[in-house]
């Protein structure tokens, strides 16, 4: 009887079980069912992701090999956008521009806020209000923020003139010179980008332990001793961040030229973006523009995966 | 009524004094924050006087700061000879389209790889962090011409001067999956396991358990992608070339060049453009602040 049920419980089991074919066919499906859910949720994304970034970005590079192409047909010339790159004096002279602006943009706007931080952060009555107001020229598109910079800088109508002529002062021309009108857009994006970088170094501020501060200020330290020794060894991997951060905002310097300056004066404030813009749709030299697109897409991507590599391996430390 | 240390220091006048430097100090942080302020708000307010004035008369000498009419003429002759209207329509359409198609795709692209297990999905979201800031400049000249090949295959749809073409490349930010992601996986995992315990399908959860829980995060992204879309310029500047599909920062740009001596129209557009922004920040600041800095804190 025993022996029977033995049997029974064996045939059972050859029943249920799978040849080794049957089982990786079942795994299979398993695991394609599995996908199923996954290219619901992911799908949408990845199809946009795939036509709208990876393939134009695949393309750039192919079409930097090329000349023409936007309203003839796209001729094959190998290395040479490549290689008349630097022999190009608008866009050494573009380079230059942006190199200049990012550098004088980003020193200016992050010692400005890093103050307007610390003082935010020391001065804790009416935080808010002082938060919402530096907000505001955020909030003006960058197209907008040039019309206003108008208003200020304009060399008849600028209030900033007008102001300087009843003082008997000589009129300045903000625009029309170089190097001003460089000058003039740096203090437009700082402008504009203030309010930004003061929250987002205040939140890093705050989030320094404040036990921290506390034991300084009992050994005696004063808030600019505080600042230094404390609060920006604290802030330096964030700091590194932020400016990684801001390099990449700061080479698409586009809009600010395009309202006030189309460039000028004598090329004293063409920008990389400007200048491939220029070479695009006012259809001179194509394939200079194709190259140079891909030289700033390199720059880009090279720095994203800088800055968040680091800032992985500051969140495993 | 001094008291007197032992060693002779007059603690009272010690504390006196540093009370007085310490008032002096906060007094001189407040003269600096209040400096900003002003420069960071006059411009704007100041552009409110050129709005009311005649165009000729912005170059008047002595300086004016405030209208003496409230000249309305700019604001008449943008809503009546300009197509201001049609455009503030179309930057609508395009800044709402955008965020609320890129909402949809963002937070389920961020569910499935915050949650989901598939075969290359880490190869695949470090492909797509390397792409997180790749900007429209870089790309202008590729996705141009892709949008006017698409033409054809889309039925009109997406194209050259076009609402597709206009809205749909715009909708795709990495940036926007990578904040989802990062919200998610910061939600407690034991409701999600449960409910996956309990045989919920990955759709149901997403529903009922992920997607009420992530109102603060889908609210921040909102405003972020919104905000950058109502600036944006190069995007449409490129693919628009007709009055219907043109977007408020294209209108003022070609205002400026069509009325270069109109300077007053042009400060009654800028005024006309950014006041409604600044109402509705007035009234959803906490979240508009949260949203400037999640696009970069967010880790």
């Amino acid at each position: 009887m025993s022996q029977t049920d033995q049997n029974k419980v064996l045939i059972d089991w050859q029943e249920l079980s799978l040849s080794d074919e049957e089982f990786r066919r079942a795994r299979s499906r398993y695991k394609l069912r599995g996908l199923i859910p996954v290219m619901g949720f992911l799908g949408p994304f990845l199809l946009l992701w795939t036509v709208f970034l990876a393939i134009p970005m695949l393309w750039s590079i192919w079409l930097s090999f090329n000349t023409g192409g936007l309203i003839d047909e796209a001729k094959f010339v190998g290395f040479d956008n490549w290689s008349r790159m630097l022999s190009n004096d608008e866009l050494v002279r573009s380079l230059k521009n942006t190199a200049i602006y990012v550098v004088i943009a980003i020193l200016t706007v992050f010692s400005l806020a890093l103050t307007i931080a610390g003082l935010l952060n020391s001065n804790k009555r009416g935080q808010n209000f002082f938060k919402v107001a530096l907000y505001f020229p955020l909030l003006v598109p960058p197209i907008m923020a040039g019309m206003i910079f108008f208003f200020l800088t304009h060399y008849d109508m600028g209030i900033i003139n007008l102001v300087l002529q009843a003082t008997n002062h000589e009129k300045l021309n903000f625009l029309g010179d170089n190097p001003n009108a460089l000058l003039t857009i740096v203090s437009l994006e700082v402008w504009r980008g203030l309010g930004f970088w003061v929250l987002f170094f205040l939140a890093g501020l705050q989030s320094i332990p404040s036990d921290l501060i506390d034991a300084a200020k009992i050994d005696g330290a004063g808030s600019v001793r505080r600042f230094r020794k404390i609060s920006l060894p604290t802030l330096r991997p964030l700091l590194l961040f932020a400016v990684i951060i801001a390099l990449i905002f700061n080479f698409q310097l586009f809009d600010s030229v395009q309202v006030l300056t189309k460039g000028g004066p004598v090329l004293g404030t063409t920008s990389v973006v400007w200048f491939i813009y220029k070479r695009l749709f006012a259809f001179q030299d194509i394939g200079l523009a194709y190259a140079t697109s891909v030289g700033l897409l390199i720059v880009v991507v090279v720095l994203t995966v800088a800055a968040y590599g680091f800032l992985g391996k500051r969140s495993e430390n | 009524m001094s008291s007197k240390h032992p060693i002779g220091i007059d603690l009272e006048d010690l504390a006196r004094q540093d009370a007085l430097t310490r008032r002096a100090k906060s007094a001189l942080s407040y003269f600096v924050l209040g400096l900003f302020v002003l420069i960071s708000v006059g411009p704007i307010l100041y552009v409110i006087s050129p709005a009311f004035r005649e165009s000729k008369s912005l170059f008047s000498y002595p300086p004016q700061w405030l209208p003496n009419s409230f000249y309305l003429g700019n604001f008449k002759f943008l809503l009546t000879e300009t197509n201001y209207i049609r455009w503030g329509i179309n930057t609508l359409i395009f800044a709402t389209s955008v965020t609320l198609i890129s909402l949809v795709i963002d937070t389920l692209a961020g569910y499935a790889f915050a949650r989901m297990n598939f075969p290359g999905k880490k190869l695949l979201f470090g492909c797509i962090l390397a792409t997180l800031m790749v900007p429209t400049a870089a790309l202008l000249a590729p996705t141009y011409l892709l949008v006017r090949n698409l033409d054809r295959w889309t039925f009109g749809l997406i194209g050259l001067d076009t609402f597709g073409g206009l809205i749909i490349p715009m909708t795709v930010s990495p940036l926007g999956v990578f904040m989802m992601r990062q919200f998610i996986e910061t939600l407690p995992k034991g409701l999600y396991e449960a409910a996956r315990i309990d045989g919920a399908s990955e759709w149901r959860i997403f529903t009922k358990i992920v997607l009420p829980l992530m109102k603060p995060a889908v609210v921040v992204l909102g405003i972020f992608v919104f905000m950058q879309q109502w600036a944006n310029f190069l995007w449409p500047l490129v693919i628009t070339t007709k009055d219907e599909t043109r977007v408020l920062t294209v209108g003022i740009a070609t205002l400026q060049g069509q009325f270069v001596t109109n300077w007053g129209v042009i400060a009654a557009a800028t005024l006309m453009t950014i006041a409604p922004i600044i109402m509705v920040f007035l009234f959803f600041q906490r979240w508009f602040v949260q949203a400037s800095v999640a696009g970069a804190l967010k880790q």
